[in-house]
């Protein structure tokens, strides 16, 4: 039985077995590449993607679990290809590298923001507990996020 | 020709980046693509007595099964000792025994377990200690047969290669009355590089030919490579590079790229090869574990008489990038200071264990960390203080380096000097508590290698540029923000208006790859000499439309100009559209290798290089506090120095240092490899190996050091390797001040410093290297074959 669901505003259907990592999902079926398949373990959070608002990493939710919710990538936080504010801080920032870790980054700080308009650092560096970064040190993308907050 | 190429400019791939829209390797495919899986050993040591593929072939979906009949050669650094497949001895655990592709991921999967292997246990080597034993069994046997690619090392039996590096009377110098004799003992693990994209590639083959898309540094290697073991020419490969999502040394050698190339043959379809995390935790090109013992001799004064030391790598089950790093030893551990006389051995050792690699500042991380405790040892044993032991005897103008080449300029005192006022801009971080206390301040040498570099520079008629080089993005920005701004400078045009080309082996001319801080360095210098045979051909056409001579103008801003007030002149795109009318479509080409600094006769043997083209310098600092009852270390500041040359961009070499200290901050303290009894690695992911998180790491001050002597264009050098160098070092010295205990190994994990603590670490014995340095050797350094 196909799995519906709502991607990035659009009614899509998937054929994939219930079982199959909503990554996968996203990524074969959908071609929404954005999201990284990295740890397949629930660990880097570079598969980080909304789930009816909250963020849930995508590698370990079957897609079964999804039927009929709503989901966003980080496809979907640009609207009309501009770049929100965090994306426009990141860039101002010069925080990118190789740049694997940034969709489930911005999914997970554009989230946290909207929760914490005004951060501390240390919400910040709370926040991203869930996001491995392997270039960057972490520092432009903390002070980023606090840009955007205006902190 | 006076043009400035530094500037502030943001890399152009952060967008898409930042909203998925980027395509790595892994995001990559094409209709009827098959699906790749390799089949690899489950044992450390054995003899292959059967590999049956017929009922995995006869499975649904299976397209095409390779195994080492399929791929005959032999390729490797310095000796040619690795094959693709297992021939007939599996030497580590996941070494691979067959690749299949089948329609689906599950199909390949499926048709790995119907392959009937049984392998007939041998012992199994899996430390250095027990492969340098008298009487060890070898890990090849056969190593005699093997194709010398380098003359020069010494080899025997489980020592893949030896390199060493003399010079002066060491025997005098200890034999000295006024000196006292310091010895230290160190060893450092493995570490992975964890890099976000795994090793993978989409292979074709068409025309006759191989086409691989892969996620690599070394375009020209996997090319190279690929053809060996595959026993085609070269040219038959060509290799082409997506953006790659993190690399760090990992992807600095051929990889799974034959494997997919061979399948893509085999079934005639696009195969997709992508490493799965266990298997990258699993076959990592780790930074190797390695074991040093040095000794020096020192006066009353400081002055160091003279210097040994041997240095034992893990090459893991073939040589690899090993072979090449025991050059190295001669440059990092006999850098730093100037060395009245001293003699260094670096061997390269075979276990049965997964090939270790390149990584990130390759084998300087560790003998930094060796040589700056030893340092503070000696400062100890004098009763000096540690900063005024470097400040007397860091390498200074005219200073020897270990295989006699002669350093120009005061570079490391005045960055000393830098890092004092830094210092003493900041009250230490203390807190009211428990823990113990610690700073230390350390020095590393590092370099460039230059190596061999094409690019060439299209002129378009619209007025921007196309850079066509083997270069690759790998995160670093080399090719988002360095390389289009030297070409945009000679050009007067904006670095927005110059593309970069994506490698192709099939469009630009060879390239070592990036790595060893070179990218921007020498495809810079070759961008820098295509861009200006182009300017000169624009110069040239613009003068004659301006029936002026070509010194009289200027080119910048987007046009070219007669030079003065109110000048007349042309956009460069009109000059480049005339110039397309009259002569022809503008471009320029550039090479640039290295110097090639030689060494004193007879210091070097076994090397692949002799002395340093472009030595790089850091300063570190660092400010810990130990906690006495768990023995966690925090790192509370951390302070860099770092000498740039020039810096064409300074946020983008900030970023790099940040990241670089981060990921040296998880050597020195989490990050943690082990082997168990069977040989296989202990830490198959992200949960059993812990890299640094953002509630880990501290803001790295940073102050970049500008103008210290380089070869490289508008006097640069490498930014992006050096800054993990010296930070094992700089947490290991700070926590060796801070508990009054004898740090030797990293990483400093809560249990290892705990048991410092309690006293329950036992000192590093190595039974293995003998007291006699001599005695160490495969044969004396100064009768080489």
């Amino acid at each position: 039985m196909p799995i519906e669901m709502t991607v990035n505003g659009e009614a899509r259907r998937s054929a994939a077995d219930p079982m199959t990592p909503l990554i996968d999902v996203l990524r074969d079926e959908f071609h929404l590449t954005g999201a990284k398949p990295v740890c397949r373990e629930g660990f880097c959070g570079a598969c980080t993607v909304l789930v009816d608002g909250e963020p849930l990493v995508a590698c370990l939710t079957p897609a079964a679990l999804v039927e009929g919710r709503e989901i966003r990538t980080v496809e979907g936080l640009s609207a009309g290809g501009r770049l929100n504010p965090l994306q426009t801080r990141l860039v101002e920032h010069d925080a990118v590298q190789c740049g694997m870790c940034f969709p489930g980054m911005v999914v997970t700080l554009t989230h946290f923001l909207a929760q914490t308009p005004r951060p501390s650092r240390d919400q910040v560096r709370a926040a991203l507990t869930g996001n491995a970064c392997r270039c960057t040190g972490y520092e432009r993308i903390v002070a980023a996020a606090l840009d955007v907050a205006g902190v | 020709m006076s043009v400035d190429a530094v500037m502030e400019f943001r890399r152009r791939d952060a967008g898409d980046k930042l909203t998925g829209r980027t395509r790595y390797t892994i995001d990559r495919g094409a209709p009827g693509m098959l699906h790749a899986a390799v089949l690899r050993a489950q044992v450390a040591s054995g003899r292959l007595a059967k590999l049956d593929t017929s009922k995995a072939a006869a499975l649904p979906g299976v397209r095409a099964i390779a195994t080492a009949a399929d791929a005959p050669g032999r390729v490797g650094i310095g000796i040619a000792d690795h094959s693709l497949f297992v021939v007939d001895r599996v030497r580590y655990v996941g070494e691979p025994l067959a690749a299949v592709a089948a329609d689906t991921p599950e199909q390949a999967q499926a048709a790995l377990e119907a392959i009937k292997v049984e392998i007939a246990p041998l012992p199994a080597i899996l430390i250095m200690q027990d492969a340098l034993a008298p009487g060890a069994p070898l890990i090849h046997p056969e190593w005699e047969d093997y194709k010398i690619l380098l003359e020069g090392g010494a080899r025997a039996g489980n020592v893949a290669w030896e390199a060493t590096a003399v010079r002066g009377d060491v025997d005098a110098a200890f034999a000295r009355p006024d000196v006292r004799i310091v010895e230290s003992t160190f060893r450092v693990g493995r570490q992975n590089h964890m890099a976000f994209e795994p090793r993978a590639a989409v292979a074709r083959y068409e025309e006759g030919r191989f086409h691989i898309e892969t996620s690599t540094q070394v375009p020209w290697t996997v090319r190279n490579a690929t053809a060996g073991f595959l026993g085609v020419p070269a040219s038959q490969v060509r290799v082409t590079v997506p953006p790659v999502g993190g690399a760090f040394g990992l992807k600095f050698d051929v990889a799974i790229e034959p494997f997919a190339a061979l399948l893509a043959k085999l079934s005639g379809r696009a195969v997709r090869l992508v490493n799965s995390r266990e298997e990258e935790m699993l076959t990592c090109l780790f930074r190797e574990n390695a074991e040093i013992r040095i000794r020096s001799a020192v006066t009353p004064a400081g002055e160091i008489a003279g210097r040994e030391a041997v240095v034992l790598m893990d090459c893991g089950a073939y040589g690899g990038e090993q072979i090449f790093l025991t050059t190295m030893t001669a440059h990092t551990l006999g850098g730093n200071y100037r060395v009245g006389a001293s003699r260094l051995v670096s061997r390269a050792v075979y276990t049965n264990t997964a090939p270790n690699g390149a990584f990130r500042a390759c084998n300087g991380v560790y003998n930094t960390f060796a040589l700056e405790r030893h340092t503070d040892e000696i400062a100890a044993a004098l009763g000096m203080d540690p900063l005024e032991f470097r400040r007397r005897n860091v390498l200074g103008d005219g200073d020897l380096g270990a295989t006699g080449q002669k350093f120009e300029a005061e570079v490391l005192r005045p960055m000393l000097e830098r890092m004092e006022a830094l210092r003493a801009a900041a009250p230490p971080r203390r807190q009211d508590d428990e823990r113990l206390y610690g700073r230390a301040t350390t020095v590393g040498t590092w370099f460039v290698f230059t190596g061999p570099s094409a690019a060439t520079v299209n002129m378009n008629a619209d007025g921007s540029a196309t850079l066509v080089t083997s270069g690759v993005e790998i995160g670093s920005g080399s090719m988002m923000q360095g390389l289009p701004q030297i070409v945009a400078a000679t050009l007067g045009i904006q670095p927005e208006d110059v593309m970069v080309r994506q490698a192709d082996t099939d469009a630009a001319g060879y390239d070592v790859g990036v790595g060893g801080g070179r990218q921007t360095v020498s495809l810079g210098a070759a961008s820098l000499q295509a861009a200006q045979e182009v300017r000169g051909k624009l110069l040239a056409v613009a003068a004659q439309m301006l029936d002026a001579l070509p010194d009289d103008l200027v080119m910048q801003n987007g046009r070219i100009e007669i030079a003065g007030p109110n000048g007349a002149g042309f956009s460069i795109a009109e000059v480049a559209a005339q110039a397309q009318a009259l002569v022809g479509p503008v471009a320029g080409t550039g090479a640039s290798t290295r110097k090639g600094v030689p060494s004193m006769p007879g210091c070097a043997v076994g090397h692949f290089i002799d002395a340093l083209d472009i030595p790089v310098f850091a300063v570190h600092d660092c400010e810990v506090a130990v906690d006495p009852e768990t023995g966690h270390v925090e790192v509370l500041a951390y302070r860099v120095v770092q000498d740039v040359g020039r810096a064409l961009n300074r946020s983008a070499i900030g970023g790099q240092i940040q990241g670089g200290v981060v990921q040296g901050l998880g050597y020195a303290l989490h990050e943690e490899v082990s082997i168990d009894a069977d040989g296989r690695i202990r830490q198959n992911g992200f949960e059993t190996y812990r890299v640094p998180l953002a509630a880990d790491v501290v803001p790295v001050e940073v102050e970049l050091y500008e103008g210290a002597p380089s070869l490289g264009p508008f006097g640069i050098k490498g930014a992006g390797e050096v800054p993990i160098l010296n930070v094992g070092a700089s947490v290991a010295c700070a926590v060796a001040n801070a508990t009054g205990a004898r740090v030797q190994e990293l990483p400093l994990t809560p249990p290892r410093v705990l048991a410092l603590l309690l006293g329950r670490q036992p000192e590093l014995d190595f039974p293995h290297i003998s007291p006699r340095w001599d005695d160490n050797l495969l044969r004396p350094h100064d009768q080489p074959t």
